[in-house]
């Protein structure tokens, strides 16, 4: 796993600084080729404003006859500055309420945390800097699907605690579009933070991926190398199909991971724009398959994970009340080596966009 | 872990000369590439107008509904944050940013 080669292992063990005699000409070509690249011609278009958006959420869910109430609120803010830079920040405030025991009263939890903070530089059409703290580009679902008022089913994947969640360090994204296929990466380097809002891995990974315009087919794989601890490996694959013939998605993804487990699963959901009556109507359903890794039961649970072998059926119905409003409901059946259970989920979920600064700005 | 620092200070290296050269190729093309969606006269307006919605449709449809469309400053900064958000592609944001502030 920690291979290097001799020649590189020879160099650095006797020049100290060949990192960074490799690492300053490497930032030197960046900025080389951020100043040789044409700039973002906004100049013609509307000048961006600061604003505030996000969701808001009113989950109900049973799980194994255990019912738990949710309120979520994740306000996103967007202060653009210049043609070239952007700030964004997404926290999240959430409180569960739910039973201790099965006669007892309600008792409430509220966790507060820092998606992320981030600053980026559209360096030029193809390269975007990032500093901060971010969501790990890892599969699609942590970046893309995550927000409340964006996922099909309320409940994440069962491998989505693989790999995903936030880094603090530093990235390099952006898209090339040639045509026939449009091609995606992501490259990023996250540094061990303890900070209880901060929280992170040292590691380094990213995401590439290819979507073809005219299929309207997204694959993609991911890796991520830890650095630290038990320097485990993850890898991870993505796919999307938005056929044009009818109004639905088919989304599915893979992870494995040499400690945290693996599993795939995939999600379709099906927009009833076609009949009278059903427009704003959505019937989703997911299968998905996690098998264990070597993460101890206890760690597994505290991440999120299952602590057995799961397999588990989705069905949920979306009605969408207007734009950003929608309210939801699912129904879901996991086997597990462990116990088999019903999980049922109702809810509601907003997302708000407000417009900041002085009214003549806007 | 200087074995490491040194196989990532490689990588950096190569990312950063591989940008210069692409950024540099590119600026003998870049009027072209650029003028495309900016020189648009009345004729191409409709043409743009539905490219534009393909390309909405193809990239943001991906993931959620379509929104209402809402104030040409706000989109702007919206569509920014998606093309970081969603890797979208230079082409594609501007017209997308078109075809949504029309």
């Amino acid at each position: 796993m920690n291979k290097t080669s001799p020649s590189t292992r020879l160099w650095t063990a006797r020049c100290p600084m060949f990192s960074w005699m490799l690492a300053v000409p490497g930032f030197l070509a960046i900025l080389l080729g951020t100043a040789c690249a044409p700039a973002q011609a906004q100049t013609d278009e509307a000048k961006p404003i600061p604003i505030l958006t996000g969701g808001a959420a009113l989950l109900s869910n049973v799980k194994d006859g255990q019912p738990q109430v949710l309120t979520v609120a994740a306000p996103v803010l967007l202060v653009p500055l210049g043609d070239r830079f952007l700030i964004e920040t997404r926290s999240k405030m959430q409180d569960i309420f739910e039973r201790s025991d099965a006669a007892g009263w309600y008792g409430a939890t509220s966790t507060q945390g820092l998606d992320y903070l981030q600053a980026d530089y559209i360096a030029n059409r193809y390269v975007t800097v990032t500093v901060g703290r971010f969501l790990t580009p890892f599969g699609m679902f942590n970046e893309r699907m995550l927000p409340f008022w964006i996922r099909c089913l309320q409940n994440t994947p069962l491998i989505y605690p693989i790999a995903t969640g936030s880094s603090d360090g530093a990235m390099l994204r952006g898209g090339i579009s040639s045509g026939k296929a449009n091609i995606n990466y992501a490259l990023y380097f996250s540094t061990l933070s303890t900070n209880a809002v901060l929280k992170s891995d040292r590691t380094a990974g990213g995401r590439i991926g290819m979507f073809l315009p005219g299929k309207r087919i997204e694959v993609g794989a991911s890796f991520q190398q830890l650095l630290q601890q038990d320097r485990s490996r993850t890898v991870g694959m993505h796919f999307a199909w938005q056929p044009k013939a009818i109004p639905m998605n088919l989304r599915s993804e893979y992870a494995r991971s040499g400690m945290k487990g693996s599993g795939i699963w995939i999600e379709s959901d099906y927009r009833l724009s076609q009949i009278p009556h059903a427009r704003k109507m959505e019937v989703v359903s997911r299968a998905q398959k996690y098998r264990v890794g070597k993460l101890a039961s206890a760690d597994a649970v505290n991440l999120g994970l299952p602590a057995a072998d799961t397999f588990e059926m989705d069905f949920g119905f979306n009605y969408y009340l207007r734009d950003g409003m929608k309210a939801t409901t699912s129904y879901g059946r996991q086997f597990s080596t462990a116990k088999d259970s019903n999980i049922w989920t109702a809810g509601m979920s907003y997302r708000f966009v407000v417009p900041l600064g002085p009214k003549d700005m806007r | 872990m200087k074995n490491r620092n040194g196989i990532y200070a490689a990588l950096f290296l190569l990312v950063g000369t591989m940008l210069a050269v692409n950024a540099a190729a590119q600026n003998g093309t870049s009027a072209t590439a650029n003028a495309s969606p900016a020189v648009a006269s009345a004729a191409d307006a409709r043409a743009l107008r539905i490219e534009g919605e393909q390309r909405f449709r193809a990239n943001c449809g991906r993931c959620h509904n379509a929104p209402h469309k809402f104030p040409p400053r706000m989109m702007a900064t919206i569509v920014r944050h998606m093309r970081v958000r969603a890797t979208i592609t230079d082409d594609d944001m501007k017209l997308i940013l078109r075809y949504m502030t029309e």
